[in-house]
């Protein structure tokens, strides 16, 4: 039998964490508003040695293959784009998270970090090849935090998965999303909230969070942009890209038809892209870093 | 014992005693798994979308991608070892193909995989004598040379075989 968790639960766990960086959250907020230009990005990245110093590692590693090495930071965040610093940033002081064994959900070390990394991608595609009036670039960073509250819950749904596949398969429950709910009272949407609150995360972004699963109940003005990284989440996991038994194990919403236009071949090529961005990055973030994800 | 992992979009064949040729995480992808008993040698190509018509250039770099030029590029590749160019005398397997839950035709990608394979493997005059297709779920798969037997995998699952 498991516990039933609450909110005081996930507060204590999320009070375990390191809190994000200054810069990472500068980062998050710069890049959230719509008027913001390159050179704040470049101002934010300067102030954290660190992180510059990664920029400079992700940017030289053998997956982008560039001939000249790039020392100077302008070229190096020009050439990468804001998307990449923001992920750099988040990636490397959430890694705590990121880097979670998701034993609840039978996961294995750095799933979650693929899936979110592929989710971001496939999110921003999905912005990019439709004709949605916002960022792609706060697409891929609401995609790369969508799961974090699965980091959360995890270990309150050990030894969960195979009773919860049962479940599934005979009708008893309808998703994974209603079976942590029902498990441990608390789904992993609702975690990723509760951080959110705590790190002071964009509202935009807060939202993806809460209603990655169920988009239609996101507010109006966010609902785009909910429903853009729920088709991202979908796409990453019939990639092949999921966080262990959980992995499409959720419902598609098919009204993402109000605000997205997509034809077969046009989700086929986003699939493909999808797919070539994910190696390139994936790759470069390894390379450059020195945890095993 | 050894092994050819195969990533998305990839083929290979072995008629290596001991060896397997394995794949992971299959969602919506389908792995083709074509057996040769004469030779014994064992063969899989990772499919990841339908048709190649939505992008020749990548077929042509990575044929395994796609249903159409993926089961042609594996057979030719079984070939070096003996088997026959057009298949005869092989046996079919297929599995992954799943799909997520609630899914609208758009995003039926695994069902229009194994179809799109059936077709092209019916072309060949060839049939699958065992599937494991579609369901809610993502499949590793591996294919053993020595018994030709496929076992799955899939988190919270104890392993199956076909
Ligand atoms: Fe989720
Ligand atoms: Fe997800």
């Amino acid at each position: 039998m498991t516990e039933k968790i609450d909110r005081a639960v996930i507060q204590k766990v999320i009070k375990s964490v390191p809190m994000l960086s200054a810069s990472a959250n500068q980062l998050l907020q710069t890049t959230t508003d719509p008027d913001h230009d390159l050179r704040e990005i470049v101002h934010i990245v300067k102030t954290d040695a660190t992180l510059t110093a990664r920029v400079l590692k992700v940017v030289n590693s053998a997956a982008f293959g560039l001939i000249n090495e790039i020392t100077s930071l302008d070229r190096a965040i020009s050439y990468l784009g804001e998307r990449l610093i923001v992920g750099i940033a988040i990636g490397d002081c959430a890694s705590q998270l990121f880097d979670k064994e998701l034993k609840g959900y039978e996961g294995e070390h750095g799933d979650l970090w693929r899936h979110d990394l592929r989710t971001a991608i496939a999110s921003r595609e999905v912005v990019a090849q439709s004709d949605l009036d916002i960022s792609p670039d706060l697409a891929f960073t609401a995609g790369l935090l969508h799961d974090i509250g699965k980091a959360l819950i995890s270990d309150y749904l050990q030894g969960t998965a195979g009773e919860v596949l049962e479940k599934i398969e005979n009708d008893e429950i309808s998703d994974y999303l209603s079976a942590e709910e029902e498990l441990i009272g608390f789904d992993h949407p609702r975690a990723g909230y509760e951080l959110a609150l705590t790190w002071k995360l964009p509202e935009a972004i807060a939202e993806v969070i809460r209603f990655h699963h169920t988009p239609a109940e996101a507010r109006e003005e966010f609902q785009e942009l909910v429903y853009a990284v729920h088709l991202g989440d979908n796409i990453a996991m019939m990639g092949g890209c999921g966080t262990g038994a959980d992995s499409m194990r959720y419902k598609l919403d098919a009204d993402y038809s109000r605000y997205i236009t997509l034809q077969p071949n046009a989700l086929a090529s986003i699939m493909l892209t999808v797919n070539e961005e994910f190696v390139k990055l994936e790759r470069s973030f390894a390379e450059a870093g020195d945890s095993n994800r | 014992m050894g092994q050819i992992i195969l990533g998305v979009g990839d083929y290979g064949a072995s008629n290596r005693p001991g060896e397997e040729v394995k794949t992971f995480a299959l969602g919506s992808c389908v792995s083709v798994v074509l057996l040769d008993p004469k030779t014994r040698t064992v063969g899989m190509v990772h499919v990841a979308l339908p048709e190649s018509a939505i992008n020749k250039a990548k077929s042509v770099e990575k044929p395994g991608y796609f249903a159409d030029t993926g089961i042609p590029a594996l057979l030719a590749a079984m070939a070096k070892f003996g088997c026959n160019p057009k298949g005869k005398g092989m046996v079919v397997k297929l599995c992954g193909g799943a799909n997520v839950m609630d899914t609208n035709d758009t995003f039926q990608i695994g069902k229009r995989n194994a179809l799109s394979i059936k077709k092209v493997l019916w072309k060949y005059g060839m049939g699958a004598v065992a599937e494991d297709l579609g369901g809610n779920f993502s499949r590793t798969v591996s294919v053993s040379v020595d018994t030709g037997e496929i076992i799955l995998n899939s988190p919270g699952r104890p392993n199956w075989k076909l």
